[in-house]
């Protein structure tokens, strides 16, 4: 009897043994991320959820040091991981062969979900010769788009300085500095004794719009870069605006800012993590910069309970003086933007390009879309009355760093292809989109914020979204044809505009503007012919 | 090979019997060396067949026997940019001053470490100095730039004693930055350079200094006698090998503490090359600057030796 019992068990154990081969072998995928990040823990609940039912794990490998100097010594080594996420760079590794077309691997039979995912973006995102290498990690609408706050870019200021000043609007360049001068006049240290810094201006490495963007939004523009583009002519016609006499008011407002001494020259030597240290310390009261790029910053502030010293965003627009007395209507928010050649790609490297496709097809699928953006049913939200909601725990966890690293798969999921907007049930995709858990589970501080303005939502400060013009946004133009001359139009500015705004008097800031535009006009032209080229052909490209 | 002059003679008897019988002889040492040599070929001769991308423009994708042949083209680019000019005039200046400053420094603190006679306040002296060599540049960098800011120590210092009425822009003066390197790589390095001399005073005779003092020498006479004579010929052995590395000024520090403002007088070539050919992915310019500054280093290590040969002292090479 034994005997029989001991052969039955080791049969049981073949067939279990077979049944196993014959499901997919299970495999280590190695990946790279263009963001820095944080590693998962190894029991980390979803990522064993893919590793069950995929049998699929993932060695990531996050960005440590600069971008560009990271992809090119991985580009010289053929040094790549089979998912790569170039980041901000990614057209380097496009235009280096790393990654293998996709369009080969995506039909209506066997990928629906990625099919439909693309399919009416497909003519904005693939390139001349019809290939599609990265599949856009954001900016893929389902049903209505959400927009609770602006997650771009803004001028930005602390809300304890609008409480102060008794909530005023601030619409104009000058209303804004003006609100902070009294304050600073007011309040010129916070409760430790630190002096208030009135503003701060990021110019470090790619991180310069800072300092460089902000005229075209004081123009009534969303964010394209360095060019302006003219969307109601029918032309096109495309320029920088950095060399234009309407550029000018802006730093001279700066200079001026700068000899009242709401600007430090500190500003512009400090590196990011000084910056973001700064604005962690809560004593900068405001800056030009974009959401997504202080985030840290702000999670700083909220952990410690610093309410008050957090961001408002603020749509800031010229005040009709400097522009021959024209007003201008404030533009900010822009319909939503497939994020292009931005995320995973699958590198040449990869041994089975297939099921990397075959993986993200069904990460797409809803069961698993809500699995990653809302977490598990019961654990990480709730359902009632059909609406997916969240205790004030469950939120505040979906901001803890650490808990992040046990609970998500927020590595991958970053630069995955997502659905975004709004499930079939109205339900939002993103979890923190969702109207109900974005009011009630705010601060009490934020709360009382937005109702001394009326509002339900910081982006109520703003203007509703426009349509999104058909070449997309001007700053995803890959500009490597031109690199060496769009280096020298990027250096002309960092080196120049910091020595504009600190200019000693008057006739020094001409002088000093003057100089600045003779010296860039060369390569401004180039990069204007070259981006007015590229506009047009994305123009014809959208509407064919 | 370090040889004085007398043992020449033997040398050249030695050659008589042939190169290979020689060779035989010293089979141990020729085999111990193998390892070594292979390190050498592997890794500083076998690469340098990159520099072929020099005259191309290089394409990674295409690799280099299909990246299209420029010729010159890349090297006539480099000497009409004013930044990578530049960057050559920087790459020399602040070799120029680490070399100086820093040997006379650790001449200078060595000497007054030989001169101390409390065995514990020397090795504690001694200890203290050479700590900052083991810290990472990024870490000395971010202390500079704490104690340089405009609301820094150094600022608060001068302004509190009344030697300045506003602060100073130390980090964003372009003037002002090869000073700032010298001082911090004097700081960090001072302790540990002046270990091989202090090493070297110690091995000198000290019936010297008897004699100088039965001679009547005090204390100057007998540094400028003996102790600076007794180190002569390790300074000029160092003399030469710190000329070849004359094209490298550092990379860390210009890299770390350089930013828009001070780019004209902070970017080395190592800081170019990495910016053309890494960021921007310019690799042919890059090699091309690259093969450049190790020519010019060749050619300055060589001429020391020979200057160094004619001048009748201990030679490297």
């Amino acid at each position: 009897m034994r005997k029989l019992t001991a052969i039955l068990l080791a049969l049981a154990m073949l067939l279990s043994l077979a049944c196993a081969a014959m499901a997919e072998e299970p495999i280590t995928v190695t990946v790279f991320r263009g963001d820095p990040g944080d590693q998962p823990t190894d029991d980390n609940k979803l990522y064993k959820m893919i590793e069950e039912e995929f049998g699929i794990k993932f060695e990531i490998e996050f960005l440590a040091g600069d971008l560009d100097e990271t992809l090119g010594t991985k580009i010289s080594g053929e040094d790549y991981p089979d998912l790569f996420d170039g980041g901000n760079s990614a057209e380097k590794i496009i235009n280096a062969g790393a990654l293998i077309d996709l369009m080969p691997y995506i039909s209506e039979e066997k990928t629906p979900n990625l099919y439909n995912h693309v399919k009416d973006l497909l003519p904005q995102l693939v390139n001349e010769n019809g290939e599609l290498f990265i599949i856009p990690n954001y900016g893929i609408n389902y049903n209505a788009q959400i927009q609770n706050a602006c997650n771009g870019p803004a001028f930005f200021l602390q809300k304890q300085v609008l409480e102060w000043a008794g909530y005023p609007q601030i619409k104009t360049l000058n209303e804004y500095f003006d609100v902070i001068e009294k304050f600073l006049a007011a309040n010129p240290t916070d409760k430790n004794g630190t002096p208030y810094t009135g503003f701060a201006i990021l110019c470090e490495d790619w991180r310069h719009f800072c300092l460089i963007n902000p005229v075209q939004h004081l123009m009534g523009r969303p964010n394209d870069g360095e060019v302006i583009v003219n969307v109601n002519s029918g032309n096109w016609e495309t320029e920088t605006f950095i060399d234009k006499p309407y550029a000018k008011p802006y730093y001279k407002k700066l200079n001026e800012e700068y000899k009242k001494g709401l600007i430090n020259k500190d500003t512009f030597v400090m590196n990011y993590d000084q910056y973001i240290a700064a604005l962690s310390s809560g004593t900068v009261l405001g800056m030009f910069d974009q959401t997504w790029d202080f985030g840290t910053a702000t999670q700083a502030l909220e952990t410690a309970g610093m309410y008050e010293n957090t961001f408002i965003a603020l749509p800031l627009v010229y005040d009709p003086e400097y522009v021959d007395g024209k007003v201008i209507s404030e533009q900010y928010l822009n319909g939503a933007v497939p994020n292009k050649d931005r995320g995973f790609g699958i590198s040449i490297n990869c041994e089975d390009p297939e099921r990397m496709i075959n993986l993200f097809e069904n990460l797409l699928s809803d069961k698993w879309q809500k699995l990653l953006q809302w977490g598990v049913e019961g654990e990480d939200y709730y359902v009632e009355n059909g609406r997916m909601l969240m205790t004030t725990e469950q939120y505040n966890n979906r901001s803890d760093a650490s808990w992040q690293m046990r609970n998500t798969a927020k590595a991958i999921w970053e630069s995955a292809p997502k659905k975004q907007g709004t499930q079939d049930d109205g339900n939002a995709w993103a979890h923190s989109d969702q109207p109900e858990n974005y009011f009630n589970l705010m601060s009490d501080y934020d709360k009382a914020f937005l109702s001394a303005y009326g509002y339900q939502k910081p982006a109520d400060f703003f203007n509703a979204p426009c349509t999104l013009a058909p070449y997309g946004e001007a700053w995803q133009i890959d500009k490597t044809p031109i690199q060496l001359d769009y280096n020298d139009f990027l250096a002309i500015q960092d080196k120049w505009l910091p020595i504009i705004i600190m200019s000693a008097d008057d006739a020094e800031f001409d002088a000093n503007w003057a100089a600045f535009v003779e010296e860039i006009t060369p390569t401004a032209q180039i990069y204007t012919e070259f981006m007015q080229a590229e506009v047009l052909k994305l123009v014809e490209q959208a509407t064919k | 090979m370090i040889g004085a002059s007398p043992q020449k003679a033997p040398i050249q008897a030695r050659k008589k019997k042939g190169f290979f019988k020689t060779l035989w002889e010293q089979k141990q040492l020729m085999l111990m060396s193998v390892p070594m040599l292979l390190y050498v070929f592997l890794f500083n001769y076998f690469p340098m067949w990159g520099w072929i991308a020099a005259f191309e423009k290089y394409n990674p994708k295409l690799g280099p026997f299909k990246s299209k042949w420029v010729g010159f083209d890349n090297f006539k680019w480099l000497f009409n940019r004013a930044d990578f000019l530049e960057s050559i005039r920087n790459t020399l200046a602040m070799s120029l001053i680490n070399l100086v400053f820093g040997t006379l420094a650790a001449i200078l603190l060595a000497i007054l470490l030989n001169e101390v006679r409390t065995r514990a306040f020397k090795r504690t002296v001694q200890t203290v100095t050479y700590l900052p060599h083991f810290l990472s540049m990024v870490i000395v960098v971010g202390m500079a730039q704490n104690i340089f800011a405009s609301t820094g120590t150094v600022n608060n210092l001068l302004l509190k004693t009344g030697l300045i009425d506003t602060p100073i822009f130390w980090l964003g003066e372009k003037k002002l930055f090869w000073g700032l390197v010298g001082v911090i790589n004097i700081w960090k390095e001072v302790g540990w350079n002046s270990i091989i001399y202090i090493s070297t005073m110690t091995s000198i005779d000290p019936t010297l200094y008897e004699a100088a003092s039965i001679d009547g020498a005090g204390r100057f006479r007998r540094i400028l006698h003996v102790t600076l004579p007794g180190i002569k010929s390790t300074f000029v052995v160092l003399l030469i090998m710190n000329i070849g590395h004359l094209m490298e000024a550092g990379f860390e520090i210009q890299y770390l503490m350089g930013n828009s403002q001070v780019l004209e007088y902070s970017q080395t070539i190592d800081v170019f090359v990495l910016k053309y050919g890494i960021s921007s992915n310019e690799y042919g310019i890059a090699t091309a600057a690259g093969m450049f500054k190790s020519i010019v280093a060749i050619i300055l290590l060589f001429s020391a030796n020979f200057i160094a040969k004619k001048l009748d002292e201990d030679t490297l090479i």
